[in-house]
């Protein structure tokens, strides 16, 4: 038995939710490794693998939202993810995987569970209600496998699977002498006719690298060679005839795996429900994840014990006027704009109440504002730990990092739509939301109040050394957003520019979509730029008043609310010894900001080094000089202030490297620096030639945040 | 024995007209009963407070019928029942056996039962005592001796005494309803609708009062049902299928905390109505049908 991975995997991205058990069962020396999420709820819920072509990653969206109500439990199948590669055709047999989740139900200490499986997996977790009733209370079957009971789907006819083929095109690939040529081109393939909907690239490459998890002849042992379950029609419908549990089965009609009738002959033989998902394939737990959790959860809902709670409902006009502000983590930068924008909608409507759904380390600015966090924020899987997760040194993948990021943002969509469906909201405010924005625009049936969007660039974009496969990506991508807006105009009641027409870059969304500052003009409100304060009207009194002498030159050095720049201030560190020579007077103070340790940096004497500053806007605005990233946020405060600064865009970052960098040129502001070329040597030699140095930029408007709240409060 | 019409003015068009409608008679008193739709479950709209009738249920019977069968019937003393002139005709037992003889006249094995206000005693007389027939119950705010009733109606000095006052809840006094029984029903059904702009909603109550007299009514207030607050809790104990209260946050006829309490003693739901009196069923319409239907479609 062969235990080895053959292919390393991939760092695995960062999960929405943790497991808080694992562990693994043996069977006949075969072991098989399970999780346990969710400890202490009342009811389990199973989630069966499916054929050793992908493991349990495959319910990554389910997962984090199940689990806030249910038990839930997963486990890898034999031959892939964590469990062991048995090379015997018989350790594959189907009633193998069944007997194997009923391990790890005992292993667990679960004695009923709702139990959902898809495709083999649905078979599986049918064969478990129908030969142990007293087990499974509920069962969901998505594209169910059970073999048999109806034709094989015309996909799997079209050629042998053991035989030399003179052709590896369409489904040729499924054929084992190919699969040893080229396994990934055949999960490719195979994984695109599986994910048919347009703009499947994420859930296309997760599958594959799933699948690169096992090896061509332990999937041929699984998938062709292991023995049938059973021999004759009959017996596959006797067994669906004895299921007795409440049965969903999910079906799309899409689906290049296995057919409809299949489907609709489980459903009838089980007295179960069938729901048909028009224009979706084989997959839709990847794809369709909102609508795949709310039915799998209402399968358990109607199985499990109530939720011992009062419901409230309020009548229309008792309710209070309540906003829902949706800020992004990433960065510090949109916290200030929006407690700005939210204090001067309070202003145009009184009595306004509004909630910040916000996660670290927006909620320590928002804490410190009086601002009221809803409690169900803490509940939200942290995209900050993700991003600094997906940096290296000076470097960010901005783009795959959201991309990876696509298991938190449906586990906090899930969230957000379980508290809106609570709780009545007027309205429901997104900063850079991206969860909000995607999945409203996916599930447009959820919107259920008026929306505002609002963000400072528009256009993914492509870094030049990610190639043609990137510039593939961002452009489809731009395509997917602009056909959404195209599709559902009613989504977002107001779409609102933080800054100016020119401030868009001048690029094109891709190759035959528009160029992005046009489409940006159509569909978009410009509130110009959101400083979320006034300019400094008298330095010299600030100065005073922060206890800088009057002949000092101070230079500040922020990495804003990131995590991500420990690189950039110990260079700057390292270059104030040869910087205070230069600059005699030189005085510097380095700001970690909350998700930095300043334990964790080098001192140096007269280097003065803090950790959250929360006035660090006035610090910004009486400086001398101000060393930075390349966000946005803190470049134009320091443009509005017309403080000279540096500014180090992280490498790989398109939205710090383009749409920043176009913006700040526009100004005329700041100083751009090279983090690669730019030694302690280089950058204290740029702090001497820049401190103190009179800047002509131009204007920034003090009135966006105004101009923001005026167009949200149309819809109050 | 009074049979009288004091139908008032013409019926206003509904929305959906019954599939069946017959009488029981039980002791000679007939009761008049309605069917509609064809689906599973049956829904039994209990009758309330015989002030009004089973047209209490308007703005439920059409939408329910689509989805379930549905049986209402007007309580004993109004509508096209009879008026039966003595209080022992109005028991609690009486309203309750009055239920299962209009299930039996239409073949109905089980029912969900939804009950209003005083439909709630008879609703848990059945729940508890004929628990084969009953598969779910459904009380909106349901009055019962469950709890301290709101101080203003504590204050009432007499039902049967002249008082030196018509003002308020001193209204509640059969003399007062003998001297202007309208007066009293407009009074009472401003009081059930504590929600701005229910013009309509007291009309048609009023209305609905005016089909019966007061001295029906009367009969219906000193009639025997459940006094004490041990024995309305001995029966919540034994009931046993699934329940759910709704229940007005400001509802000026019993206190939120007397559905809060049946809730608490038959282990069931409880959905509190923010800014809603006393009848939501005919001021929030749609929120109280999506909920009933919710509550129906959730029974195994």
């Amino acid at each position: 038995m062969s235990v080895a991975q053959t292919i390393a995997p991939a760092r695995e991205q960062t999960r929405a939710r943790a497991p808080c058990e694992d562990g693994f069962v043996e069977r006949e020396g075969v072991r098989v490794f399970y999780e346990v999420y969710g400890r202490g709820n009342e009811t389990t819920f199973l989630l069966f693998p499916t054929s050793p072509i992908s493991h349990s990653r495959l319910w990554k969206a389910q997962v984090p939202y199940l689990a806030r109500r249910f038990r839930v439990v997963t486990f890898d199948p034999r031959g892939n993810g964590r469990s062991d590669r048995p090379q015997t055709a018989a350790a594959y047999g189907y009633w193998e995987f069944v007997e194997d989740g009923r391990a790890v139900l005992d292993a667990t200490g679960a004695e009923t569970a709702v139990v959902a499986g898809l495709c083999d997996g649905g078979g599986w977790a049918l064969m478990l209600a129908a030969t142990h009733p007293e087990r499974v209370r509920g069962l969901a079957a998505l594209a169910p496998c059970v073999p048999g009971l109806t034709p094989a789907h015309e996909n799997y006819t079209r050629f042998p699977f053991d035989r030399p083929l003179d052709t590896d095109e369409g489904w040729a690939k499924c054929n084992i002498h190919y699969w040893r040529r080229d396994f990934r081109g055949f999960l490719e393939f195979f994984f695109s006719q599986q994910l048919p909907e347009p703009h499947s690239t994420k859930a296309i490459e997760d599958c594959v690298e799933w699948g690169l998890g096992t090896d061509p002849e332990t999937l041929a042992l699984a998938d062709e060679e292991a023995p049938p379950p059973w021999t004759s029609a009959e017996e596959a419908r006797a067994l669906c005839e004895g299921v007795r549990c409440p049965v969903l089965v999910v079906h799309g009609d899409l689906d290049a795996c296995q057919t409809r009738e299949r489907a609709a002959a489980v459903a009838e033989l089980t007295g179960g429900t069938l729901v048909t998902l028009e224009g979706a394939g084989h997959l839709p737990q990847a794809r369709h994840p909102v609508k795949v959790n709310g039915l799998l959860r209402e399968l358990g809902d109607s199985v499990a014990p109530p939720e011992p709670r009062v419901q409230r409902w309020t009548r229309s006009l008792a309710r209070r006027r309540r906003a829902l502000y949706v800020s992004s983590p990433i960065g510090l930068g949109h916290a200030r704009r929006d407690v700005a924008i939210a204090q001067e909608l309070r202003t145009l409507v009184p009595d306004l109440e509004i909630d910040w759904l916000a996660q670290h380390p927006v909620t320590t600015m928002l804490e410190a504002e009086g601002e009221r966090i809803h409690p169900a924020s803490a509940e939200l899987a942290s995209e900050s730990t993700h991003i600094e997760s997906e940096s290296a040194e000076h470097d960010l993948h901005a783009f795959q990092a959201i991309r990876r990021m696509d298991e938190i943002l449906v586990a906090n969509f899930m969230l957000f739509h379980d508290v809106v469906r609570d709780e009545d909201y007027d309205l429901w405010i997104g900063d850079e939301s991206w969860e909000l924005d995607y999945f409203l625009h996916e599930n447009p049936e959820l919107k259920s109040a008026a929306y505002v969007w609002l963000t400072d660039f528009v256009g993914w974009l492509p870094m030049q050394d990610g190639g043609e496969r990137e510039a593939f990506l961002t452009a489809d991508y731009n395509a997917e957003m602009i056909e959404h807006i195209a599709r559902f105009p009613r989504i977002r009641d107001r779409a609102i520019f933080v800054g100016n027409p020119e401030d868009v870059v001048p690029d094109s969304f891709g190759p035959e979509l528009p160029a992005i500052r046009d489409w940006t003009e159509q569909h978009y409100d410009f509130a110009g730029y959101v400083t979320g304060f006034e300019p400094v009207a008298d330095r010299e009194k600030l100065r005073a008043e922060l206890g800088w002498g009057p002949r000092e030159q101070v230079c500040i050095v922020t990495v804003g609310g990131s995590g991500v720049g420990g690189q950039l201030l110990r260079r700057v560190i390292a270059a104030f010894p040869q910087a205070k020579r230069e600059v005699p007077e030189l005085r510097m103070v380095v700001v970690a900001g909350p998700r930095i340790d300043p334990g964790s940096l080098p001192q140096d004497e007269g280097l003065e080094i803090h950790g959250y500053v929360h006035d660090l806007y006035l610090q910004l605005g009486a400086c001398d000089l101000a060393v930075v990233q390349g966000g946005l946020t803190t470049a134009m405060e320091l443009t509005a202030n017309g403080r000279p600064f540096l500014y180090f865009p992280l490498r790989h970052h398109f939205e710090q490297n383009h749409h920043v960098r176009h913006r700040l040129e526009r100004y005329g502001a700041g100083r751009r620096m090279d983090f690669d070329e730019s030694t302690p040597e280089v950058i204290a030699t740029a702090i001497a030639e820049e401190i103190g140095r009179e800047v002509e930029y131009l204007p920034v408007e003090t009135d966006g945040a105004a101009r923001a709240a005026a167009r949200i409060a149309e819809l109050l | 024995m009074t049979t009288a019409e004091a139908v008032t003015t013409r019926e206003q068009s509904r929305a959906r007209y019954p599939d069946e409608e017959g009488y029981v008679e039980r002791d000679g008193v007939r009761v008049f009963y309605e069917a509609y739709g064809t689906g599973e479950p049956t829904v039994l709209l209990l009758p309330t407070w015989s002030i009004v009738h089973s047209r209490v249920w308007k703005l439920q019977i059409p939408y329910f019928a689509r989805h379930f069968r549905v049986l209402a019937f007007d309580g004993r003393g109004n509508g096209m029942s009879d008026r039966p002139q003595t209080a022992e005709a109005y028991a609690e037992t009486e309203f309750a056996a009055d239920a299962l003889a209009v299930m039996d006249a239409t073949g109905t094995g089980r029912a969900v039962l939804v009950s209003l206000s005083l439909g709630a005693d008879r609703a848990l007389r059945l729940a508890a005592g004929h628990a084969e027939r009953v598969a779910a119950a459904a009380f909106i705010g349901p009055a019962l001796p469950i709890g301290e009733p709101h101080p203003e109606r504590a204050a009432l000095r007499s039902f049967d005494e002249e008082l030196d006052t018509d003002e308020g809840w001193a209204k509640y006094n059969r003399p007062y309803w003998l001297r202007d029984y309208r007066g009293f029903l407009e009074f009472f059904f401003a009081q059930c609708f504590t929600e701005a702009h229910s013009t309509k909603q007291i009309e048609d109550c009023v209305g609905w009062g005016l089909e019966t007299e007061p001295e029906t009514l009367a009969l219906t207030h000193v009639a025997p049902g459940l006094a004490t607050r041990e024995e309305t809790l001995a029966l919540c104990a034994r009931v046993r299928c699934p329940v759910l209260v709704l229940h007005g946050e400001q509802d000026a006829i019993r206190p939120l905390a007397h559905g809060a309490a049946l809730a608490e003693a038959t282990g069931g739901q409880l959905v509190v109505l923010e800014g809603s009196g006393h009848i939501p069923l005919a001021r929030d319409p749609v929120k109280v049908n999506l909920l009933l239907r919710e509550f129906v479609e959730s029974l195994p």
